[in-house]
């Protein structure tokens, strides 16, 4: 009896102890041997681009005497997951990122291995990619990722039959799209499709007009920690700007209701009962797979308009510059890794990334281009983005992850009128930078 | 059953019907249609085409074994919650102990208990006993998670058997353990079945658990192979829920086996 | 606890044990009890897998940890900071609120469903199954499924403006609490049903024989005779409504995702937001304690209230 008395006190005490175990082991980082199975597991962002992956891991274990095994996490819980394991021995070797903030935490916790001496063995590494892209995983002045997808600028598409009905040319200015959003308005149609219920497209408009005003230094300010930046005079301007933008009627008034991911707000487009849609390159591929007439025939693309007295160069472009393979520390097998990471400028790697459409970051993507699935739209994307001075990463891609949240609500709350200037401001100053 | 009909739970069940039924048959309609076609036309329209490539396509993307581990994680459950939870609720509701009112509480305190809240820990938990990736490190949290639920069902559905059985069951001299078997487990199969269709169901759509608690292809369930149909920024939404449609029909078949014990169990309680 | 567990009666050796102790114990009715060893494999393994991660949630409660590196040791400033915290706050409220549309809503629908399923006919049985289906559906699919119906521009409200105007169901704060509501009451409404149909169907036929002939009409019926006898499911049905409203949040993350901005942050939801998208685990642990203990209390209260605990059977009262 008095055992028995006994069990739940020995069980609280035993899960304290299990606790303080576990957490403490996972503080000295080194990872067990438990997990070492002799391969190198790379994991991924689980989607449709996984049989490219696949096919690139397929090639690597033809040759390599170390085999890679391609793990994926279901797309939207991936960033969960991945806080979840990687500081455990269940870690992957090489990891997708998306660069900028989704790193940052991952490297002042002493977690990543800097790539300089990779790139030192093998400068190709580092010389075969776009500087603009890849830069943009560069953490604390050291290299820390290897693109590995697409690029995706954020660009201003429209519906060509729509805008011709309205008299109205694709807007190379603010006051132009102004103007366009009035004559669209007037033909009963809602001028700009919106999926704000998934509030990332709402802050590209957020992303462009700071670039556009304030040029890109602003924003990297404010990443820095300077939370003075947001108070600044061009912050307040663009957020006048949008809220005019807004008030105006350009995006309708259910645009929260209105998803971009389940393809609502593609087929307001598609369907001629909107005008524009600003949104990442991948937009294309989207149209063509659910409207593939409307694709080929009335859908027209241009870059983001200029502003007037606006700071930053009219040619600096958005969006996601491009995914980033990073690599663990505790990596056993840091050479194949290394031969690994040289597949993602290999011309097979470049060809296949073209042939579904996506638009590689590689110094050698230009003699393949018009191999691509659409060689006319990609030539228009790789210009943008070769002539770009500068590529402003998606806010809540170049902050740090545990800031989305946070600023998806405060742009969802400025835009739908909840917050106003000064409350956003705050709100944006009290993100974690780190 | 020979009273009159009656025509306004009639109505009532007409409305619901209409409300459960459009999600249903859009979803029907979606998986039986090409994308283009679900795209253009929206969601709530008449097809215009037909293909199953909705279905060919789930089984292509490896559905197969994905299905194959649902099976397994879901029978499992199903095996643990049918062993543990019958007699915990025989003593939760017979036992005058006040240990067992104890533990009654214990599992209230559990039903309160978010899977979410206990993530963390629990991948410690399962990871720290090897278990990471493997099929028993979900079948093991999944089916503790059911038991609070469980229990209070069956609990409930023991309650209303009426003391004078077990009376007269000790007037015999039978044991607890005659009583479990000869009368509580036999009036009890309405609430038996509703338990197993219950944790089916949680084991079938469990999603966090396999989502933290596994990694490779080789462990991966149902649910985590419907992220197959999404990309960044974009859902294919017939292939999605033509996947969901199969997905449905095993624990449909469930359901349906378990409707035919539930109203067994039921109708002999109700010859007595 | 542990007081309780020793006071308790010997478990090993069940059949000697029921046999020795109705001579301990002079009343009838201890005959034949089952000891406490018939809960204990699966109090243990409950132990194991829910309520250690449970303390260990409680510990981070108190810690600083965002998943990388050790925790640190912060005292109460998770608690004291969400007791600041105005969003924590609102979620309270919007929790009570739903919690109790849940129930309000959900209660007088699945009795109604269930009473009429418990019927032998035909067409109840097809109907049922049916009506069975949305429980069986993924989050993911509820989600894909909902959002396109209540699509402004191609979903229903396109096609009824005359009640929704522009369609701007998930903008504001009042119409995106009740598709919420709503489609909770779609998703889990079949599983009270299943409850009230096993417990309907098992209320004994003489009863309502013998109120037929006495003159009772169908409603008086079912107020005096099908009600009372549900009582116990009805307790067990809304112990499940309060304890899920507080706790689960699926609908929340898959519909709205706590908004528009944080209009529809309910607690639960916050604990996944703080935990899962701003990595602040300890703060989101507290969040966590914090329900499992208020519907840990709300849930004892109505056991206790309703006497649900004591031995008492539905079918005492009647025979």
């Amino acid at each position: 009896m008095k055992t028995r008395a006994r069990l739940p006190r020995l069980i609280a005490t035993g899960a304290t102890l299990a606790l303080a175990l576990s957490l403490s082991a996972c503080g000295d980082g080194n990872g067990g041997a438990s997990a070492d199975d002799g391969k190198i597991h790379i994991l991924v962002y689980g989607d449709a681009t996984n049989k490219i992956e696949k096919q690139i891991v397929d090639k690597f274990n033809e040759t390599s005497d170390v085999k890679a095994v391609l793990d994926t996490i279901p797309g939207a819980d991936y960033q969960k997951k991945l806080q979840t394991i990687i500081s455990t021995p269940q870690a992957p070797d090489v990891f997708f990122n998306w660069g900028g903030g989704s790193i940052k935490p991952f490297v002042k916790a002493d977690l990543l291995l800097p790539l300089d001496d990779f790139i030192k063995k093998n400068p190709e590494l580092e010389s075969k990619f776009l500087p603009s892209v890849f830069n943009n995983a560069v953490v604390d002045g050291k290299p820390y990722g290897i693109p590995m997808r697409g690029t995706q600028p954020v660009l201003l598409f429209h519906n060509k039959n729509v805008l011709k009905k309205a008299g109205v040319q694709p807007p190379k200015t603010w006051d132009e799209l102004l103007n366009a959003v009035d004559a669209l308005k007037d033909e009963g149609v809602t001028p700009i499709a919106l999926g704000g219920g998934d509030v990332w497209p709402t802050q590209m408009w957020f992303q462009y007009l700071f670039d556009r005003i304030a040029g890109p230094e602003l924003f990297a300010k404010a990443i820095e920690g300077d939370k003075s930046a947001w108070e600044a005079p061009e912050s307040k301007k663009a957020l006048k700007m949008i809220r005019e933008l807004v008030d105006a009627g350009a995006f309708g008034k259910n645009y929260d209701s209105v998803k971009y991911t389940n393809g609502g707000s593609v087929a307001l487009v598609a369907q001629g009962k909107a005008g524009f849609e600003l949104m990442g390159s991948w937009y294309y591929s989207q149209q063509l797979t659910d409207h593939p007439d409307f694709a080929e025939k009335g859908l027209g693309y241009s870059a983001f308009p200029t502003v007037e007295g606006g700071k930053g160069d009219p040619k600096n472009v958005a969006g996601n510059t491009n995914n980033y393979y990073s690599v663990l520390k505790k990596t056993k097998h840091p050479e194949a890794v290394a031969k690994f990471l040289e597949l993602m400028y290999s011309d097979e790697f470049v060809k296949a990334q073209l042939d579904v459409g996506n638009l590689t970051t590689t110094t050698n993507t230009d003699e393949f281009i018009e191999t691509s699935a659409t060689p006319e739209y990609s030539r228009f994307q790789y210009d943008l983005v070769a002539n770009a001075p500068s590529f402003q990463l998606s806010w809540d891609q170049a902050y740090p992850q545990s800031a989305a949240s946070d600023m998806h609500k405060a742009i969802q709350q400025f835009f739908n009128g909840q917050l106003d200037a000064d409350g956003f401001i705050k709100a944006m100053q009290a993100l974690p930078t780190e | 059953m020979r009273r009159r009909p009656n025509y306004l739970a009639g109505a009532g069940s007409l409305v619901w019907l209409v409300l459960v039924g459009l999600p249903l048959y859009v979803m029907l309609a979606a998986t039986l249609r090409t994308r283009q076609d679900y795209a253009q036309n929206g969601p709530v329209s008449f097809p215009d085409t037909f293909t199953l490539d909705n279905f060919t396509g789930a089984f292509d993307s490896g559905f197969g074994q994905y299905f194959l581990n649902t099976l397994v994680v879901t029978a499992c459950v199903i095996g643990i919650v049918l062993l543990l939870v019958p007699p915990l609720a025989y003593a939760i509701v017979r036992s005058r102990g006040r240990a067992t009112s104890a533990i009654f509480r214990l599992f209230l305190l559990g039903l309160a208990i978010p899977a979410q809240a206990v993530i963390v820990p629990m991948f410690y938990l399962i990871s720290e006993a090897g278990l990471y990736d493997n099929l028993l490190g979900v079948i093991l949290p999944t089916a503790a998670f059911c038991l609070p639920m469980s229990a209070l069902i069956l609990s409930g559905a023991m309650r209303d058997i009426s003391p004078e059985l077990y009376e007269a069951m000790a007037m015999d001299g039978a044991t607890p353990r005659r009583m479990f078997f000869q009368l509580v487990l036999p009036l009890s199969r309405g609430g038996l079945s509703t338990i197993v269709v219950f944790s089916a169901l949680q084991a079938w759509n469990g999603f966090l658990f396999p989502l933290v608690l596994t990694q490779s292809d080789a462990t991966k369930v149902v649910t985590l192979g419907l992220y197959d149909f999404q990309t960044e920024h974009g859902i294919d939404i017939p292939g999605l829920l033509g996947a969901v449609v199969l997905s449905m029909v095993p624990i449909l078949l469930v359901y349906l086996f378990a409707r035919r014990a539930l109203v067994q169990g039921l109708m002999g309680v109700g010859g007595k | 606890m542990t007081t309780k567990i020793t006071s308790a009666p010997p478990a090993a050796g069940l059949r000697k044990e029921s046999r020795r102790r109705p001579a301990a114990s002079p009343s009838i009715s201890t005959v034949g009890r089952p000891g406490f060893a018939w809960a204990l494999p699966a109090a243990l393994f409950f132990t194991l897998f829910a309520i250690v991660p449970l303390v260990m949630v409680a510990v981070l409660s108190f810690m600083s940890w965002n998943g990388l590196g050790s925790p640190q040791w912060v005292g109460t400033d998770n608690w004291s900071r969400l007791w600041d915290d105005p969003v924590m706050l609102k979620s309270v409220w919007l929790t009570l609120l739903l919690t109790a549309l849940g129930v309000v809503i959900q209660t007088p629908l699945s009795i109604l469903l269930g009473v009429w399923a418990a019927g032998y006919q035909r067409n109840r049985a097809v109907l049922s199954v049916i009506y069975f289906i949305p429980l069986l559906l993924s989050a993911t699919a509820v989600s894909v499924l909902w959002r396109a119906l209540l699509d402004p521009n191609f979903g229903i409200p396109a096609d009824a403006t005359w009640l929704f105007g522009d369609g701007n169901l998930f903008g504001e704060q009042a119409t995106a609490i009740g598709v919420l509501a709503f489609v909770s009451t779609w998703q889990f409404t079949p599983f009270h049903t299943l409850i009230y149909q096993g417990a309907a169907r098992s209320i004994p036929q003489v009863l309502y024989q013998a109120a037929e002939i006495d003159g009772a009409g169908r409603y008086r019926q079912f107020f005096h005779i099908t009600l009372p006898q549900l009582r116990n499911s009805m307790i067990t049905s809304m112990i499940l409504m309060i304890v899920g409203g507080l706790t689960t949040f699926e609908t929340v993350l898959i519909l709205t995702q706590g908004g528009p901005g944080t209009d529809t942050t309910i607690s639960a939801y916050y604990m996944y937001d703080k935990a899962f998208k701003g990595f602040d685990f300890g703060a989101g642990s507290a969040i966590a304690l914090a329900l499992v203990v208020a519907a840990t209390i709300i849930s004892l209260v109505v056991v206790k209230v309703s006497g649900y605990d004591k031995m008492r059977s539905s079918m005492e009262g009647v025979s």
